[in-house]
């Protein structure tokens, strides 16, 4: 019995000695698959106008209750934050993508972690259609 | 009679037997947990995403309409000068702009400090060393100073020459006494936002005048 409690504590206490030394990296590179988080964060839009997508962009975010920390037309970026019971930063880019195209690529952190939950990105698209609709057809 | 003592002495046996067997069945079922309990609760990441965190609030558009004024005025750029005045009048100093979208990113650290607040909780902390516990600080949380983060949108109309779309929003968080964070909220009171267009319209107009 003692040793099986030996055990037990040794085993526990590698396992905690395990967290963390895997809690004291810097994660600089992230996690995931580079396509697969490419591919939840970024949607395209029939339109180049770019002037015009960061316009829905910057309307969007403030849809959602974030204010803009940056915003620049040349690189093609916004990024956001909104205060709550937690604290969410969004980066917004948009590039032209082909003759036709501007492709939107969204990233969002919550506090420490980041957002990898398609559903969340979804949402963001869902709410940037329709700020886009509105945009291109020239509705206030 | 010897028989029926050694018969009791050894029921008695038993039972302690079973008693012990009972006792480390139950320890080693409790440590098995409490190891379980502590493997999962010290690997698992505890965070789960809020569920609709980016997700259009059904009160998006009167959200919108509350935070949203249009303008007339003679250029973009007149309207973008006439708003960092308006900010600067609120004492905000401005952290970001970007004119070809309009935007102006500004903040101000005020005081929070609330006498009300602070009489509330030293009241709570008097009561506490009355009540003998040596560990009264509730006056430390007293709010001390506050963060106020603003962004003005200045966009052209895009059905209308001439006309401008101002849309404000405003956040703040709430420092308390010890630095630590008490509130983050957004600031939805429809008098500020109020207050803060009716501020832009003289402002245009004083632009204007000179």
């Amino acid at each position: 019995m003692k040793s099986l409690s030996s055990a037990l504590l040794a085993t526990t206490l590698l396992i905690f000695a395990g967290c963390a030394a895997n809690l004291q990296g810097p994660d600089v590179i992230g996690a995931g698959s580079q396509l697969e988080i490419r591919q939840m964060q970024t949607r395209e839009y029939d339109t180049l106008d770019k002037r015009m997508t960061l316009r829905a962009v910057i309307s969007t975010l403030q849809d959602l209750g974030f204010t803009i920390d940056r915003a620049d037309l040349q690189i093609g970026s916004v990024t956001g934050t909104r205060l709550s019971a937690y604290t969410m930063r969004i980066t917004v880019t948009v590039r032209e993508k082909g003759d036709h195209q501007i492709a939107v690529r969204a990233n969002a952190r919550i506090d420490e972690d980041t957002v990898d939950d398609p559903k969340t990105y979804q949402d963001f698209f869902v709410a940037l259609d329709k700020a886009m609709f509105l945009v291109l057809q020239k509705v206030d | 009679m010897r028989s029926s003592r050694a018969l009791m002495r050894r029921g008695h046996f038993l039972l302690s037997r079973s008693h012990f067997l009972l006792s480390r069945g139950a320890a080693f079922s409790l440590t098995v947990g409490v190891v379980t309990m502590l493997i999962n609760s010290g690997c698992e990441s505890s965070s789960r995403f809020p569920e609709a965190a980016l997700r259009l609030p059904e009160s998006s558009l009167a959200i919108r309409s509350e935070q949203s004024r249009m303008f007339a005025a003679s250029s973009e750029t007149e309207i973008l000068g006439a708003s960092v005045a308006v900010l600067q009048d609120m004492e905000f100093n401005l952290d970001e702009m970007s004119g070809p979208l309009g935007v102006l990113s500004a903040s101000k650290v005020v005081d929070a400090d609330s006498t009300a607040e602070k009489t509330g909780l030293l009241m709570i902390d008097v009561l506490c060393t009355l009540g003998g516990s040596g560990n009264c600080a509730a006056l430390s949380s007293a709010s001390d100073e506050q963060k106020i983060l603003l962004t003005l949108v200045v966009l052209p109309s895009l059905s209308r020459a001439g006309d401008y779309t101002a849309r404000v929003t405003i956040q703040r968080v709430v420092f308390d006494k010890e630095s630590r964070v008490k509130v983050s909220e957004q600031i939805d009171d429809p008098a500020v936002y109020q207050e803060i267009f009716a501020n832009l319209a003289k402002s245009i107009a004083l632009q204007e005048m000179q």
